[in-house]
């Protein structure tokens, strides 16, 4: 306030004369709020009110080119009666589960790895950042047609290695579909985790392991005592982003399985998707998609206030 | 990481493991090259039939890539994609910086919650967004139109920006703004002049993440586009090569290759800013 | 599409008056004017990937430029995955815009009865001046009072096989397993020599559903009685159908099968690994295309070792679904009247032989003139296909193939009844869910 009033009382004002303009500018809420102002019309038109629109279109019966009517909750009856749409809960829950375990522990690995000097080491770095670089849905082909039932290289490549008699069926059993989608999101994943805990560890002075080395402490030790703490904030962030990724995932499911066999791979996206403009059920596919909103939510907020904990420490 | 040990330990423990990693991570890549300019003969064998060399090609041709640029629209939707990621990106950054300075600097009522509003937009599920979109974009006419992508994209650009970007701001110091402010420059000029270019690498961070989430996205370019000159890369890879004939593998993994490479060359100048900006956003 | 005018319409109806008129394309580009007529009338068609490339060729190079010629009409044509169809319909009418004219497969036009312009006056005269549709043409693109369709073919779907193969376990040629018992025991000899049989039991709107629905009418199963009211899917033919076709996938089948697409056992007999599979003419047509690409183990090609034969009888008879394809005209078309002008133009007889012709027998006509076309008399090894569509069946049987049938269909219900026991389900339960789901579905 102090300083505002200095400027007001300045006469030497370097600038042009200060209109009206410029002076509700001064004001910091008048210009905050014309900060603000394209962040909100932008998201308001664009999120805020088709979220609305959502979720009244999921309380309706609306078809493709027929509007629909009002059936209040009726679409979330069907869809808890509906078995493939728990598979897709189901599938969701623990594919986001599973990769982000993965994810984490290989991102982990990788930046304790990346984190020694060596030669090569920016270029490795840079190349390591390239599967989550790429477009997913292209680097999602190469990997449909490493897994294809008749063509696969793995396939073949571990027949050779004698490790198999006959072919893995990548895409075509179930828990096997599973799998191999999985593996393709870890894929993507893992230089997105290694790139953002390096640079967490990069921030840990290495006196303090050295301290600790000279203590006698053990590698095992001091990564656990002195590393792991110290990064838990930044992985926590990382997590997070990466949940909300992994969850509402669409593209990868898609382009590797469609969802099959059988809704084996049935994520909320895809089935939503399926629904709602495969088959024209816009109602239901609303619905769909709206109850994915709850249970990220749940799971953000456990998150964030685990970091708050975790921040606090 | 220390290892200790003798030099057998350093292998096991590391060298090995590194390059298990780049093996793994980069394989994908050094498959799509290989299968870029295969022949067809060789792609269909299947893979217990003999002599079958994954590996390596020794018959390498440029059909596919041929096919590609000349029997599809493969250059157009590159333009349209590069098209609409820098306008994307563009938009994004403007109102990512003004949103991010104002929510990192200013004191005003309902900071917190407006920044947790954003957040949360972030939440919502693109898969219960596209159909009223599709209304939206109706009534104003966009559909089929890359203004469509390019005002629908900042949806889940500006909250990424913003959030990177208050990163940055954070860490500038406030002494910055009021020195100006004293000798008498507004808000604004102290914004635009002193603490902005403070901020040019995590704008150069945010920027270069915006676009590569551009180029990647998919689902609104899916249903918010039809005509085939309109389509962005990954919709339009995905809807005409992949075609019911036997023969389009090798153009498939062309496109992705080449569709590729921008984002990827992009990436190479300015690999320090991308893993600065994730440094930088996971540290604020 | 711009608006016509009347001299446009009457250069519609006059065909070749246009041409005269303003002294032929070459005129028209000499003086680097577009027919004054034609400012603009584009029509932009969507159709699926055609499996026979030769005939999308055929569309672009010799039928778009005959339009823009003969009605003064830019055909714009789109080809998209065949399985991406419907998403686009529902996006392109949920956002107004979009192609002005969609060839829908199967009985998908049945989801989309609002936003389609009524094509009865087209498809009446088309019908009357070609010998009438076939049935099955009829009801998917017909809701019962009016069209809303134009029928454009019908694909013809066989058993393709291996006729060495097939006779090294004692069916010579012409013989072929008769019934699903006997076509079993060959597929388990087969396949012991590793060479099974093939099918796609996935969600792809091919192959799946034109095995899956005639596998279980042949054994006396159907989704609903003719009242269109009584879900009897849940029946001891039905379990029986699904616990034999445990048996037989994991005797005779290439377990594969449970991802595959529509061309992936194309692949898989054309490189070798399969004796036999559900197709279209796609496979022997490609083979028989490059002789010298598509061998046998002996090295002779493989086209000469290809036969079709209709799928094995079961205890209720012998059935087909074969895949048939309508054109939609969208009702948010900015002028009905050049897209109708259009549907009837290129349904009609001259221009349609052009396409026939290029599709050589993969797919028959809507229309039974096409039974009597010289093509027939070209291949032996195609004849099969020649009157496929006659036997058609349709999905929703015995009820209509309207919206509700259209929905199980898109919904793989009666796909995955099958897939899930495959897959562990004990068929009892799997029927069970699959009668639930479409009763459910002919609630709403």
């Amino acid at each position: 306030m102090a300083v505002e009033s200095i400027v007001g009382a300045k006469p030497y004002v370097t600038t042009s004369r200060r209109g009206p303009v410029t002076r509700v500018l001064e004001n910091e809420r008048w210009f905050a709020f014309f900060l603000l102002l394209p962040t909100a019309v932008l998201l308001g038109l664009f999120i805020a009110y088709p979220f609305i629109r959502g979720v009244l279109l999921a309380v309706t019966d609306a078809k493709v080119g027929v509007p629909g009517k009002f059936v209040g909750l009726q679409n979330f009856a069907l869809l808890l009666n509906d078995s493939i749409f728990r598979t897709a809960v189901w599938n969701t829950i623990l594919y986001t589960a599973v990769t982000t375990v993965f994810k984490l522990a290989l991102g982990l690995w990788l930046a304790l790895l990346l984190n020694r000097h060596f030669r090569g080491k920016a270029m490795t770095r840079a190349f390591v950042l390239l599967p989550f670089i790429i477009p997913t849905v292209l680097s999602t082909f190469a990997w449909k047609w490493m897994f294809d039932p008749t063509f696969s290289v793995i396939n073949w490549t571990l027949f050779h290695l004698g490790i198999i008699r006959t072919r893995i069926n990548w895409l075509g059993d179930p828990v096997l579909a599973l799998v191999s989608v999985m593996i393709v999101n870890i894929w993507r994943g893992v230089p997105f985790y290694a790139i953002s805990l390096l640079a967490g560890l990069q921030t840990i002075s290495p006196e303090l392991a050295e301290a600790a080395a000279i203590d006698g402490a053990r590698p095992w030790q001091r990564f656990r005592y002195i590393t792991w703490p110290l990064l838990l904030p930044v992985t926590m962030v990382v997590v997070l982003f990466s949940v909300i990724q992994t969850f509402a995932d669409f593209q990868l499911v898609y382009i590797l399985t469609g969802g099959g066999p059988a809704n084996a791979t049935q994520l909320f996206a895809t089935y939503a998707y399926q629904i709602g403009v495969g088959t024209g059920l816009l109602g239901e596919g609303a619905a769909i998609s709206l109850a994915m909103f709850p249970v990220l939510l749940v799971v953000v907020v456990v998150q964030l206030l685990y970091i708050r904990r975790v921040e606090t420490l | 990481m220390m290892i200790e040990g003798a030099r057998w330990r350093r292998w096991i423990f590391f060298n090995l493991p590194l390059v298990l990693f780049v093996v793994g991570l980069l394989f994908p890549f050094y498959w799509m090259m290989v299968t870029t300019v295969r022949p067809d003969a060789e792609l269909y064998r299947p893979w217990m039939a003999p002599n079958y060399t994954p590996f390596w090609t020794l018959h390498p041709t440029l059909d596919h890539i041929r096919y590609l640029l000349e029997e599809t629209l493969f250059s157009r939707w590159m333009l349209n994609t590069f098209f609409i990621s820098v306008l994307a990106t563009a938009i994004s950054l403007f109102c990512g910086l003004l949103a991010g300075y104002a929510l990192s600097r200013l004191k005003f009522p309902f900071a917190g919650s407006l920044g947790t509003g954003i957040f949360i937009t972030y939440l919502v599920p693109q898969t219960l967004l596209f159909i009223p979109l599709a209304d939206i974009i109706r009534n104003f006419r966009l559909g089929d139109t890359p203004w469509a992508l390019i005002l629908t994209y900042p949806t889940f650009l500006i909250p990424f920006c913003t959030w990177l970007l208050m990163g940055y701001f954070k860490a500038i110091p406030r002494e910055l703004e009021e020195c100006a402010r004293i000798d008498g420059a507004t808000r604004w000029q102290a914004m635009v002049y002193i603490i902005f270019p403070a901020a040019v690498p995590g704008i150069l961070s945010a920027g270069i993440f915006a676009f590569t989430l551009s180029w990647n996205e998919f689902i609104y370019a899916l249903v918010f586009l039809s005509s085939p000159e309109q389509k962005t890369v990954s919709v339009g890879i995905t809807s005409e090569l992949v075609r019911g004939d036997v023969f389009y593998w090798g153009s498939l993994m062309a496109g992705a290759l080449l569709g590729s490479v921008p984002v990827a060359i992009i990436y190479s100048f300015f690999v320090e800013y991308y893993v600065a900006g994730i440094t930088g956003s996971v540290k604020g | 599409m711009a608006r016509i005018t009347r001299r446009k319409l009457l250069a519609l109806s006059s065909g070749g008056a246009v041409a005269a008129k303003t002294g032929g394309i070459a005129a028209i580009l000499a003086l680097r004017q577009a027919p004054a007529y034609a400012q603009g009338t584009t029509i932009h068609w969507l159709r699926w990937n055609d499996f026979v490339p030769a005939s999308d060729e055929v569309l672009r190079k010799v039928i778009a430029p005959e339009c823009e010629k003969t009605l003064g009409i830019k055909l714009n044509i789109e080809t998209i995955n065949g399985n991406d169809i419907q998403a686009r319909t529902t996006s392109a009418i949920q956002s107004g815009t979009g192609p002005d004219v969609i060839c829908a497969l199967n009985n998908w036009a049945q989801l989309y009865p609002e936003s389609v312009v009524d094509v009865s006056d087209v498809a009446e005269e088309i019908g009357k001046a070609q010998g009438g549709f076939y049935e099955e043409s009829h009801v998917v693109a017909n809701d019962g009072e009016k069209w809303i369709a134009v029928p454009w073919c019908v694909l013809g779907a066989q058993l393709a096989y291996r006729k060495s193969w097939f006779a090294e376990i004692g069916y010579d040629a012409p013989k072929f397993p008769q019934t699903w018992e006997e076509y079993r025991e060959a597929g388990k000899k087969l396949k012991a020599k590793g060479r099974p049989l093939g099918q796609a039991v996935s969600h792809s709107f091919g192959d799946p559903p034109t095995y899956a629905y005639p596998y279980l009418w042949s054994w006396g199963g159907k989704e609903i009685e003719a009242d269109g009211k009584t879900v009897v899917l849940n029946s001891k033919e039905t379990v029986d159908s699904v616990e034999f076709a445990v048996g037989f996938w994991s005797d005779a089948y290439d377990d594969g099968g449970l991802a595959w697409d529509d061309t992936s056992n194309n692949r898989a007999f054309l490189a070798g690994t399969i004796s036999s599979t559900l197709n279209g003419a796609s496979i022997y047509l490609e083979a028989k295309r490059k002789p010298d690409v598509y061998l046998t183990e002996t090295g002779q090609p493989l086209f000469q070792d290809i036969l079709h034969a209709p799928l094995p009888k079961g205890a209720a008879g012998q059935f087909g679904y074969h895949l048939p394809m309508s054109n939609m005209l969208m009702k948010y078309v900015r002028d009905p009247k050049a897209g109708k002008e259009f549907l009837r133009w290129i349904t009609s007889k001259q221009v349609y032989q052009a396409w026939f012709d290029s599709q050589q027998g993969y797919s028959v006509g809507a229309t039974t003139i096409w039974e009597k076309d010289k093509l027939w008399d070209k291949d032996p090894v195609m004849l099969p296909f020649r009157t496929a569509a006659r036997a058609g069946r349709f999905p929703g049987y015995a009820g209509q193939a309207d919206r509700h049938a259209a929905e199980v269909l898109s919904k793989y219900i009666i796909v995955d009844m099958t897939a899930k026991a495959i897959q562990g389900t004990p068929a009892q339960d799997a029927v069970k869910w699959a009668h639930e789901e479409v009763a459910k579905i002919h609630l709403a």
